[in-house]
């Protein structure tokens, strides 16, 4: 029994798990999944999808070169069961992978750092470029005036129904005739990107 | 000595067996007959080994190997490697060799010194067997095949090649090994003398139904019996040739 990688995506595949492709020439490929085994079939290049560890490490993502990953590998030379040979092997297994996941982290660290800064120095570029986002307070302060206003203005009004209806009917006549200006403008935007 | 026997009702011994001059692998079967035709011969000379080769019965065909070491194809798994390992003597180097054509007892024939291989064998293959060994590797075919291990038996004393060798390959092939070669046949008229028996220095074995004829030119040419291999080349060569042409 052996937990082999995915060909694909190199997810550990366990007994009973995935597909496998043997080709003319007796290469073996082993796919986790019927997704894996797909996106071969359609000849998709893993180093470009994404999902795959292929991507991650071929875009810098993840430790890609490193001794701690040399350790596991097809050996095609067996050593005699020696028990002190197994207990230390296994001792230093573990010891391993703690050496590679501190390694990662610090990798993942490095790969992060400056972050803070960047999104920093960003944000004070979009600032500079619209300094109207600076000033939401005096907007909104703005608006609370206009609303307070409208209010009173409404209580004033109230009285006076007959001339608001009027004033109102002819506001809409306006804004309708706003809204056809602005459909002929797109009309005429749309044409011209057509032609 | 030459003894006759049969693995599961099937006289292609070659296939279910391996034997050199330093262990000798059989076949895990149904009953243990087969392997007690060895142990009864090499109990107490050398490790007389059961196992399988990616899960098959067909060892003789999927190993190649002599006193010095042991190859094994790609397919071969972890656990097999393993109990390979340690149950065979420590001077026997195992190595698994990752190759196309991976029944290697088909594509390498070898004694403890000379190995005939397949044409079209990899370069890195052929380095793998002259380092693990221990031998001279040529490229040659037997009678038109290229199925060198399936077509011929040899070890240091002498070999068995396919019974329609021309006289010239039989000479060019025995300089090559340097050692005496036979046209003849296994198995009431068998060509495929590799699957048909195994051999190492002191011991033939070949499949039950191996005529005495057949039995006594493998005596003879692999000297089990102190027999002189003159003889064979001179009467008793002619009359085979008779009885089989």
């Amino acid at each position: 029994m052996r937990i082999h990688s995915c060909h694909f995506c190199s997810s550990p595949i366990y007994p009973g798990h995935g597909i496998t492709f043997v080709r003319n020439d007796g290469k073996v490929f082993r796919f986790c999944r019927s997704k894996c085994h797909k996106a071969f079939k359609q000849r998709r290049n893993p180093r470009k999808l994404k999902w795959t560890k292929a991507f991650r490490k071929s875009a810098g993502k993840e430790l890609a070169v490193d001794s701690t990953l040399t350790f596991a590998k097809r050996r095609n030379v067996p050593v005699r069961y020696n028990r002190n040979l197994v207990k230390t092997t296994l001792n230093a297994m573990q010891r391993i992978e703690q050496i590679r996941r501190r390694r990662e982290r610090a990798f993942y660290k490095n790969r992060m750092k400056g972050n803070r800064e960047r999104q920093f120095a960003l944000d004070k570029k979009l600032v500079e470029e619209n300094p109207e986002l600076l000033r939401m307070r005096d907007v909104e302060q703005k608006d609370k005036q206009l609303k307070e206003q409208a209010k009173e203005d409404q209580e004033m009004e109230s009285a006076e129904e007959n001339d608001e209806s009027e004033m109102e009917t002819t506001d809409e006549e306006q804004e309708e005739e706003k809204l056809a200006a602005k459909i002929l403008l797109k009309n005429k935007r749309k044409t011209r990107v057509k032609f | 000595m030459a003894t006759r026997a049969q693995f599961e009702n099937s006289n292609e011994v070659g296939v279910f067996s391996k034997l050199t001059n330093s262990y000798c692998l059989v076949a895990l079967g149904g009953s243990e007959n087969f392997y007690s035709a060895f142990e009864a011969e090499l109990g107490d000379v050398i490790p007389v080994v059961h196992t399988t080769i990616a899960g098959t019965k067909i060892i003789g065909r999927m190993v190649a190997g002599n006193r010095r070491g042991l190859l094994v194809p790609s397919q071969t798994t972890d656990q097999e490697l393993m109990h390979l390992r340690n149950s065979l003597p420590d001077s026997v180097k195992i190595q698994r060799v990752e190759e196309r054509l991976s029944a290697l007892g088909n594509v390498i024939c070898c004694n403890d010194y000379v190995a005939l291989v397949h044409p079209d064998i990899e370069r890195e293959t052929e380095e793998i067997i002259a380092d693990t060994l221990g031998v001279e590797v040529f490229r040659q075919t037997i009678a038109g095949n290229v199925l060198v291990g399936s077509y011929c038996c040899i070890s240091n004393q002498g070999g068995l090649v396919h019974p329609q060798t021309p006289i010239q390959d039989q000479e060019e092939l025995s300089s090559l090994l340097q050692v005496p070669l036979v046209a003849g046949t296994v198995n009431r008229g068998s060509p495929v003398i590799g699957a048909g028996m195994v051999v190492n220095d002191w011991l033939s074995v070949t499949g039950l139904a191996t005529t005495a004829p057949e039995l006594s030119v493998i005596e003879s040419i692999f000297k089990l019996q102190d027999a002189q291999p003159d003889a064979i080349s001179g009467s008793l060569r002619d009359t085979l040739i008779e009885t089989y042409s």
